[in-house]
């Protein structure tokens, strides 16, 4: 037809602007000879001995004198921490997901540590409690080790050639910063590595393309998922693998969706395979780990105090005895308030020093024991019924037989020991001194009646119509006070001394809603006998536990904001501006300072700028009708750069949104896929040259590299080195290792906190807060009051 | 150009009895007024060759070959310009009523309320200021501001109100507050001609335009926050100028270098830098229109485009002079209008650098500023915080809570009042305890004297009189931050004894050179202690010590020398020469000593306001009752109390108009999902839209879905408090794409969609129209907004309602929070 024939015309090129084809570069890519992207299948026999060799090497480099130092380093005081945690099964809360504190305490146990040792501070000795901290580290030094055939195995799928694959992983082995932090008990070894295994077995998974559907071709793709899934499971950092292998895959199917050979049913095929392997695979393997996070702490700990009532619950030594369900007039009950942990609306005989001198309200959390649930009666409260007005005269109402509460029944609630009533009036609260915060007091007396703004009415949290009624541990409640309008609040402010530290309650109005709700967690009524329905805490599912346990390492993780003094910002990581003081020697021996190897560091940056010159200036001429730089093996380099640099740009770029405090060793994982493209590039610079050319270009690399990484081995394996060598090291003036401190003893204990060797200690490290703040046990993260 | 008029001619044999309805496309086309360009370059002929391309019914080509054959082809030229004429007089009628009415619902009741409304409280004083020529400081640019001071001083005001409160009145203080809020009253009417032209140049249909513009101006929040004095209605204004003045320029890129494409072009630059003028979120409207142009230069750049690259390289040339050094100079002429206006001491000074507080009329800074001499007893205040370096008799205990261990040295604190113990005794090193420190070498000035003057890069000991001790930092964790180092004082022994750890370097923060002997003054520069030993800086911070430091701050030496809260000033200065805080001088040597000074460049003084400007911008983090996140804006969840009175339970709210906000975003994104579309379909080489339909649509649809999400999505990245107001640019152009997009589904549903294919000429399709369900539907939907405006009128006129009840009933959402409700 003739339609049909000017439908499929091509449109003619050097037209006006309107004759463009819609997308020159297809265009131009259908023009010349088509590049089939094929790279070699490391199916060469040798490869696998190279791998070995390589294996055997980095095993040499990384675990030297993996005992040195016997004393805790850096953020051994967390990881080491958790370790002792697990193997008590005292339940704990961290920033980040189990598996890598998992692995950690699974190499304690494997060599025996009973976890009694506390890893309190850095520089603590080891060998005194005996403590198998070389198993401990060389668990993270082995996955460190095994990062180097990774390499090599990428740089093959990748199709790039041997000689630069083995550099590549030369580079890796000899990266002082890697080597630093895969020989301590850190996470990180275990996040690059399986960062680099997804990245690995994706590379592998691509090399099938030929072959969809094939044995190769599922497990490739099914072990990138579980790779995914475990990288995952180490740090959220592992969400930007997520999102470099997901866009890579759309990437992929993008490129099948244009082969209009493949039916609509063998693209929803693929599409169907890869979500199950890549959605589905990672998403089980990190809730399992999730599952046998909660297995392995069973016992309450320092971490139950971020959790809700229902959470806590399913912790041993933390059980709630039922109690009656339904609430009535006359009956006795304790408020627990829910956000804070700050225990029960409590009161005692003291009063306020200022405001209207009347007796204190506060939240206190000594409950006593569970049978004896009632041990601190000072917080317990009876409901009674609202005064009544009867021809000008107040009458406080008789109850004579069991009346249950609903929602919006007015109530007054009498202080059981001291005979005051709850009571809120129109002066500012002790602590908080602003508008929004009224003063809750305890006021009256046994005889008094008292006046109405003992008044409060009890509602449900949602109102349901259905179920108005306010039952006991069921029903999240809040207190509005009749006449003020505003709700009984509390947060974790803590009273001075005159309220006993104790936690703060007012009468807020704007208060969050989350810090005035409340809940009956014990009832006991006159009318009611020991025979009555009972409630207890729902056993939360694995699902609710493990999204509260998410939203809590949320709120935890934003608010680690507070600064260390080896943080940095991620525009000072490509140029290593500066590094991170792991440990300093008391004894004047040697230290351990976290800093790349300044050779391999900055050739992987500037491979990245070289990287993006190289495409724009090809963009742009190919733009200009020039296509040398779309054929061969350019063509193909460019690919796996692309794949490269996509994994450092999307490991790195991410931090910049974050406000938390942050270090060098975030950079790792973009520094692990930089170091690759530089090989990348060396190749295909050097590929001309022939293999054995090459080879001795890489040799050359490799040298200045290895010898480079000698230089500055004494602050990587924390050895002795003169102050003349010390001083040669001092390329940059923020490099700021303490040569002056050599052959010198430190003399007070208190010190090595703030000296050179500030590490984790205080507020160090990639999770303080979680440590720093429940230690003392019902504390929980500050929150704002004044946000509506 | 030519071939394509061949193949059109072409066109009608193949397809004559498909298609029976072209009166229609053949008025609209033949008219070939306004709209595409391809029509504009041909001319004569091109109309010609249209009229025969859309007469497809056999007795019509034969009427039209007559036509031809036997009338002047003159003659149809004629005709086609009459039914021209009566279009562009459509276009105009349409344009006016549109302008008209968007000015009268702008200035309905403007002189309602009399009270200070909203944020008036904050612009209404900048404009006080400028009026009284005292310097203020505010987070945005000046242009706004100067705006309505320029307004209030054509209306002889003197700016003797401060809009204090909100509910002020303004009658009874009498502020011209009419005139100050027809300033940005105008703007916002003029957003509505704005983008009914923008929306005429992009092919839309005269009734399509109409449509779009009145649904703007029936929009309940545009018209809330337009009738107050706010900058947000000529941000909004200005911003879609730019986008105007763009499609302007680029409907030009067929002439490129004539008059008219220059004149596009540098007004493009214009309306950035006004845009930018009012605030800084107009760098938003430079990103959307700076990827434009790298868009326009990438597509210049293509070899099949046939320019050299000498010729590529001009249009770079022109537009960057255009489009960043012309914006730029506009940008800082307003800063400099700025500087000129705003010469004496006002209450902005307090943010700036004591340099650029002594350039103005009555600044504190120019008065009591000595040269400090050595042995003078002074006091060190904080910058940000505002405590005198103190210290007293007690000690810091042995251990702390936490079980760490203490100097038990002498505290060292940060008090808020004036104190004896405040009062440090200002010594010089002595050479031969402090090793490398050499002899100094006094100036001829200060041998003269018998003095000698504290310098910058000094190394200092700081006596304490009251106690008779040193100041001194040592190894030691300090109280509250064990990161740091504790700070406490020394008797004389111990001093001499770790001499290096008393000494303390002084250094001026405005003195970047190291060998600069610039003397420290009090009150006027800034500067910082760092310890020569320890390399660590004095530092404070809010922490407040336990009752055993009376709740005073922590003081301590912190590491990170360049924190702000590093950053100190001497305060108060006690020497036998020094009365009244100036110096008693031996030889009257004033005036040299004024030459020293150096004034302030322009640039220097702007570099300082906008860096400023940017850290307080970012610092605006406290909540505010009505603050919101950028997610729930386009869904309208929540709105703005702006001012309320009980009486007649009157109030104004900033509330979109929900009938128009929700389906604009639904069209919105309507876009994006038949973009994602398309783009699939064509990869299965199925192509529906064809490549000229498909180039206006990404040309001009996408564009518009450019600035609506450049205009929102930089929103979420903001960690400073937002309000729903900042969305307004943003909803604008999110109302333009939806528009663009039911028309788009228009012309395809309507029976002239049909025709589109590969080969229809862009112009034909341009011209095509929706059919009577189309417009009956454009007509439901604007009966609905109207009512809907109507409706939620009182809450944007601040007019009253009868009753709460009625109050409640306008609460669709729970979320809106309303007053009296």
């Amino acid at each position: 037809m003739d339609m049909d024939n000017l439908r499929q015309r091509k449109p003619r090129v050097g037209d006006a602007d309107a004759q463009f084809p819609l997308n020159a570069d297809d265009e131009l890519k259908d023009a010349v000879p088509r590049i089939v992207y094929r790279p070699a299948k490391p199916a060469d026999g040798t490869n696998i001995y190279i791998a070995v060799l390589l294996t055997i090497l980095a095993l040499v480099v990384r675990l030297y004198k993996i005992t040195n130092p016997a004393e805790v380093v850096f953020d051994e005081v967390h990881f080491g921490g958790f370790a002792s945690k697990y193997i008590n099964g005292k339940f704990f809360m961290d920033v980040h997901p189990p598996l890598g504190k998992l692995l950690i305490a699974a190499s304690g146990v494997f060599a025996g540590f009973d976890g009694s040792f506390d890893f309190k501070g850095i520089g603590s000795d080891y060998l005194g409690p005996k403590v198998p901290y070389v198993a401990m580290r060389f668990f993270p030094g082995l996955f460190g080790v095994l990062l180097v055939p990774i390499a090599f195995l990428t740089m093959k799928n990748l199709g790039y050639s041997k000689p630069s694959a083995i550099l590549a992983a030369l580079l890796v082995t000899f990266e002082n910063g890697l080597v630093t932090q895969s020989r301590l008990i850190l996470l990180d070894s275990f996040l690059v590595f399986f960062t680099g295994l997804t990245a690995m077995m994706w590379s592998e998974f691509l090399t099938y393309q030929d072959d969809p559907f094939s044995l190769g071709w599922f497990n490739s793709l099914a072990l990138t998922g579980v790779a995914l899934g475990l990288t995952l499971s180490v740090k959220w950092v592992g969400l930007f693998l997520v999102a470099l292998i997901g866009l890579s895959t759309i990437q992929n199917l993008w490129k099948l969706l244009g082969d209009t050979r493949n039916s609509l049913t063998t693209i929803a095929r693929h599409f169907i395979v890869r979500a199950i392997c890549l959605i589905v695979i990672p998403m089980a393997v990190y809730m399992a780990m999730f599952q046998v996070h909660f297995w392995a702490l069973p016992n309450s700990g320092s971490g139950s105090s971020f959790m809700s009532p229902e959470f806590q619950a399913t912790l041993k030594g933390n059980e709630i005895a039922a109690t009656i369900k339904q609430v009535g007039y006359g009956s006795k009950v304790y408020f627990r308030h829910e956000a804070t942990n700050g225990g029960y609306l409590h009161s005692h005989k003291s009063t306020y020093p200022g405001g209207s001198k009347q007796q204190q309200m506060t939240c206190y959390p000594f409950r006593g024991f569970i049978d004896e649930f009632l041990a601190d009666e000072n917080s317990g409260f009876t409901l009674l019924p609202p005064l009544e007005v009867i021809n000008g005269t107040i009458i406080e109402t008789n109850v004579t037989e069991f009346k249950r509460i609903k929602h919006g029944d007015i109530i007054r609630l009498e202080h059981a020991v001291t005979n005051k009533r709850l009571h809120s009036h129109d002066i500012r609260a002790p602590v908080t001194d602003n508008e929004n915060h009224y003063e809750a007091s305890g006021y009256g007396a046994a005889g008094f009646t008292g006046d109405t703004n003992d008044h409060w009415r009890i509602e449900q949290l949602e109102f349901d119509y259905k179920n108005p009624w306010i039952d006991a541990i069921h029903t999240p409640i809040r207190l509005v006070h009749v006449n003020l309008g505003c709700k009984l609040f509390s947060h974790s402010v803590k009273l001075p001394e005159w309220g006993f530290g104790q936690q703060e309650v007012t009468c807020a109005k704007n208060g969050k809603k989350r810090l005035t709700t409340w809940r009956i967690e014990y009832n006991e009524n006159p009318w009611l006998d020991a025979k009555a329905e009972k409630v207890n805490y729902q056993r939360p599912s694995f699902l609710k536990k493990f999204i509260e346990i998410h939203q809590t390492m949320w709120r935890i993780n934003a608010g680690l904001t507070s600064s260390h003094p080896f943080d940095s910002r991620p525009d000072s990581w490509p140029t290593l501006k500066r590094g991170i003081s792991f440990w300093t020697s008391k004894k004047g021996g040697g230290q351990i300072y976290l800093i790349g190897n300044p050779v391999i560091w900055y050739s992987a940056t500037l491979s990245l700028l070289v990287y993006v010159a190289f495409e724009a200036v090809s963009a742009a001429l190919v733009k200009r009708g020039i296509k040398v730089t779309t054929t061969g093996y350019i063509a193909q380099a460019s690919q796996g750069g692309w794949f490269l640099f996509l994994g450092w740009f999307l490991h790195y770029i991410p931090f910049f949104l974050m406000a938390r405090q942050l270090f060098l060793h975030h950079y790792f994982p973009a520094l692990y896929f930089s170091i690759l493209l530089f090989c990348a590039i060396f190749d295909t610079a050097t590929r001309r040259l022939g293999t054995a050319t090459q080879s001795l270009a890489a040799l050359f690399v490799a040298a200045a590299a290895v010898w480079m990484f000698y230089e500055f081995s004494p602050l990587t394996y924390g050895t002795v080195m003169t102050k003349e060598h010390c001083k040669r090291l001092k390329w940059r003036s923020r490099w700021d290792f303490d040569c002056n401190r050599i052959g010198r003893k430190v003399k007070s204990s208190v010190s090595q906190v703030v000296s050179g060797v500030t590490g984790g200690a205080h507020g160090g490290g990639a999770s303080p807060v979680a440590e720093a703040v429940p230690a003392g046990g019902a504390v929980a993260p500050v929150e704002n009051p004044d946000e509506t | 150009m030519a071939d394509e008029t061949l193949r059109n001619r072409k066109g009608p044999k193949v397809k004559h009895d498909k298609s029976p309805k072209v009166d229609k496309i053949q008025k609209s086309e033949a008219a070939g007024k306004s709209g595409s360009d391809s029509e504009k370059e041909n001319g004569p002929a091109r109309v010609v060759a249209t009229v025969i391309e859309t007469v497809s019914t056999e007795s019509d080509v034969n009427a039209a070959k007559a036509n031809l054959q036997n009338t002047n082809p003159a003659k149809i030229i004629k005709d086609a310009k009459a039914r021209a004429q009566r279009r562009a007089w459509s276009y105009h009628l349409a344009l006016a009523f549109v302008t008209l009415l968007s000015f009268a619902t702008r200035v309905y009741r403007i002189s309602e309320p009399a009270q200070v409304v909203f944020d008036e409280v904050h612009f209404g004083k900048f404009a006080s200021y400028y009026l009284r020529r005292q310097y203020y400081f505010d987070v945005h640019p000046p242009l706004g501001k100067l705006l309505l001071a320029a307004t209030g001083w054509l209306a002889g005001y003197d700016g003797h109100f401060l809009f204090d409160k909100i509910g002020n009145d303004y009658v009874e203080n009498n502020v011209p507050y009419v005139a100050l809020r027809l300033t940005p009253a105008t703007a916002g009417a003029l957003i509505i001609p704005t983008v009914f032209l923008t929306l005429k140049e992009m092919g839309m249909s005269v009734a399509g335009a109409t449509f779009a513009a009145l649904l703007l101006v029936f929009d309940n929040a545009l018209i809330a926050q337009s009738r107050l004095i706010l900058l947000d209605s000529m941000l909004t204004f200005f911003a879609i100028l730019s986008v105007y003045t763009w499609v302007k320029f680029y409907k030009q890129r067929h002439r490129a270098f004539s008059a008219p494409w220059w004149f596009w072009l540098s007004m493009t630059g214009v309306a950035l830098a006004l845009t930018t003028g009012v605030k800084m979120v107009g760098l938003f409207t430079v990103a959307c229109i700076g990827i434009a142009v790298l868009f326009d230069l990438w597509e210049l750049l293509d070899i099949r485009r046939g320019l050299s690259m000498r010729q590529v390289g001009r249009h770079f040339a022109a537009r960057a002079l255009c489009l960043i050094f012309l914006p730029i100079a506009i940008y800082l002429s307003f800063f400099y209008i700025h500087f000129a206006v705003l010469i004496n001491s006002g209450p902005g000074d307090a943010f700036h650098t004591p340099a650029f507080q002594a350039e103005l009329k009555g600044s504190s800074m120019n008065v009591g500023t000595p040269a400090i001499p050595y042995h003078a007893n002074i006091t060190f205040k904080n910058r940000d915080l505002k405590v005198y370096l103190h210290s007293h008799v007690d000690k810091y205990p042995l251990r702390y809570e936490d079980g760490r261990i203490s100097s038990e040295g002498q505290q060292v604190t940060g008090y808020p009042h004036r104190d004896a113990n405040n009062f440090w005794t200002l010594l010089p090193a002595e050479p031969e305890l402090a090793g490398s420190h050499a002899e100094y070498e006094p100036t001829d000035e200060e041998k003269r004297k018998n003095l000698r003057y504290l310098k910058h890069g000094d190394h200092v000991r700081l006596h304490h009189p009251k106690t008779d001790s040193y100041l001194i930092t040592h190894d030691v964790a300090s109280p509250l931050t064990p990161t740091h180092m504790e700070m406490t004082t020394v008797k004389e022994d111990v001093a001499l004894k770790r001499y290096n750890e008393t000494l303390w370097k002084v250094l001026l923060l405005e003195e970047d050179d190291e060998t600069s002997q610039a003397k420290v003054r009090a009150r006027r520069g800034h500067l910082k202690l760092v310890n020569v030993h320890h390399k660590v800086a004095v530092h404070t911070h809010k922490g407040v010590l336990p009752p055993w430091g009376f709740g005073q701050q922590e003081i301590n030496g912190n590491k990170n020398t360049k924190e702000p809260k590093n950053i100190w000033f001497i305060d108060e200065v006690q020497h036998p020469r020094i009365v009244n805080g100036t110096e008693i001088e031996d030889e009257p040597e004033k005036k040299e000593e004024k030459k020293d000074e150096k004034r302030l460049s322009f640039l220097q003084k702007f570099f300082e306001l906008q860096s400023v400007m940017i850290s307080a911008n970012a610092g605006l983090v406290k909540p505010h009752p009505y603050s919101s996140t950028p997610i729930t804006w386009p869904f309208v969840l929540r709105g703005i109390s702006f001012w309320e009175t009980k009486e007649g339970l009157r109030q104004i709210y900033l509330l979109g108009n929900p009938i128009i906000w929700w389906p604009a975003i639904v069209g919105t994104f309507m876009y994006l999902a038949m973009w994602v579309l398309d783009r699939i379909f064509l990869r299965r080489g199925v192509d529906d839209f064809r490549p000229p339909v498909r180039r206006w649509w990404d040309r001009s649809i996408g564009f518009l879905f450019l600035a609506w999400a450049l205009h929102w999505l930089p929103f979420f990245l903001f960690e400073r408090k937002l309000f729903l107001h900042h969305y307004l640019p943003s909803f604008i152009f999110s109302v333009m794409t939806a528009a663009l997009v039911f028309e788009f589904i228009g012309r395809i549903a309507g029976e002239d969609g049909a025709k589109v294919d590969f080969r229809t000429p862009i112009a034909v399709w341009m011209k095509s129209q929706g059919g009577p369900i189309y417009w009956g539907l454009l007509g439901l939907a604007l009966g609905a907004a109207v009512w809907s405006f109507y409706y939620f009128a009182p809450l944007t006129y601040g007019l009253g309602f009868e009753s709460v009840e009625a109050i409640r009933a306008h609460k669709w959402l729970t979320s809106w929070d309303l007053q009296h409700a």
